[in-house]
């Protein structure tokens, strides 16, 4: 759970962006949307750009945040990867990073989350990427 | 019949299918499809399901409602089973999925009905109950709560049941690897060895893709945990109701229950309702259906035995 790194302008030429996970509700548990509006420093730049993130494969993907009316932004997360354009994607690779990105969100977040609880979670449920 | 249902039945394993032989009906309800099962004449019983199941929980329940001569009605909650799937966490709340049930109860006319609640089927089945008291006769419940807070200490843990659904986690833990409909009722039941022989491909079959599985960590995401919580004034509007209702009701809880623990919340629930019976222990952990399923179906005939003995 480690690797993962924000990336100010990565290389999109003859890339394609591809869905991979959403979330609605970011705000939830209101420290997640804390942490990415800290991080991306979203209460200044709101809409103007979205997050680059890369993750342990070397793959790049982008945070979309979404804002909703009436509600703190961003509201919710859509996480797209940065395909080449015309090849699929290897879906366990995608699973892992998404692993490393939970971690380090995570890891972001802080106290009562903590890593090594996702971790355990990962296995109390045997999740292949936490074994 | 969609397609989508039909392909979901017919993708049910053999032997799932031979052990849910129903005739599927489906109702437009408050905008959206729902599967339900309506079989025998009588008087109604009605059950119902909650996360992350469907009404394939109650296949054994129902057999002995049934041949003691009851009708029983088993929906499906929107969002699980054959019913459609929103793919926006917005379209599920709980008042939205009561006002789901209510609109099948009044459509299906159902009178007297005795309504046997199972996890979020109890605040959406008591709801309905205390918005509609002149349809319903009877209640049964189990493993389930109708009050604001606490809910079970377990819910509070960051580990497991808070990281399992929070933000980004409950799309990639519950949605793109279904651990609450996989591994999470294989947990939660007795035998599991059974329950992975005969019924784990039933739940799994029916919410195949990430996108199916949204209900499974939208509802939990609707369990107060503390005053400001989006539904705490409508449990408190349920604890309220209930604790002055007078609705002959069963209790029946499930002996290894680690969840919603017999003590904790069968025991507030003969607090609540004095004149309920029960509890009944009945072999079973949260999924105490799948233990004891025919042995509750037997506990429900004979309450409504003594119901009708006695003219109530």
């Amino acid at each position: 759970m480690s690797k993962v790194a924000i990336v100010r302008d990565p290389a999109l030429t003859g890339k394609r962006r591809q869905p991979v996970l959403a979330e609605d509700r970011l705000l939830h548990y209101p420290e997640f949307r804390q942490f990415f509006a800290r991080t991306f420093d979203l209460d200044r730049i709101g809409l103007a750009q979205p997050g680059y993130v890369s993750a342990p494969s070397g793959m790049v993907y982008v945070l979309m945040f979404v804002g909703r009316s009436g509600e703190p932004f961003p509201a919710g997360l859509e996480v797209h990867v940065m395909a080449d354009a015309l090849e699929p994607v290897d879906e366990q690779m995608v699973d892992r990073d998404l692993w490393a990105i939970l971690g380090w969100m995570i890891a972001g977040v802080g106290p009562p989350w903590s890593v090594a609880d996702l971790a355990e979670t990962g296995r109390l449920y045997r999740l292949p990427v936490a074994q | 019949m969609t397609p989508t249902s039909i392909q979901q039945l017919q993708d049910l394993p053999a032997q799932i299918r031979a052990q849910w032989p129903h005739r599927p009906r489906f109702a437009s309800v408050n905008g959206w499809r729902m599967h339900y099962v309506d079989e025998g004449h009588g008087s109604p019983v009605v059950l119902l399901h909650g996360n992350p199941t469907w009404g394939f929980l109650w296949r054994e329940t129902m057999k002995p409602l049934l041949a003691a001569g009851h009708r029983v009605i088993v929906p499906d909650q929107v969002g699980f089973g054959l019913s459609e799937k929103p793919t926006r966490e917005g379209a599920h709340s709980l008042d939205g999925h009561t006002a789901n049930l209510t609109a099948l109860m009044r459509q299906l006319d159902l009178q007297r009905i005795t309504l046997v609640c199972h996890d979020w089927g109890g605040p959406t089945g008591l709801s309905f109950a205390l918005a509609n008291p002149h349809r319903v006769r009877a209640l049964v419940i189990m493993s389930t709560w109708a009050w604001p807070l606490p809910p079970a200490e377990f819910h509070t843990r960051v580990f497991p049941w808070r990281l399992i659904h929070a933000p980004l986690l409950g799309p990639y833990l519950l949605g793109r690897h279904g651990v609450l409909v996989g591994r999470g009722i294989y947990l939660s039941v007795v035998d599991r060895e059974r329950f992975r022989a005969t019924a784990q491909a039933a739940y799994e079959a029916v919410l195949p893709d990430p996108a199916t599985r949204l209900l499974t960590w939208v509802w939990p995401r609707w369990i107060p945990l503390d005053g400001t919580a989006r539904a705490f004034d409508r449990f408190a509007w349920l604890e309220q109701g209930m604790s002055r209702s007078a609705w002959p009701t069963l209790l029946i809880w499930g002996r290894e229950d680690e969840v919603f623990d017999p003590p904790t919340f069968a025991g507030r629930f003969q607090r609540m309702l004095p004149h309920a019976e029960g509890p009944h222990l009945v072999t079973g952990r949260h999924f105490l259906q799948e233990d004891s399923g025919a042995e509750i179906g037997a506990l429900v005939r004979d309450f409504l035995s003594r119901l009708d003995a006695r003219g109530a």
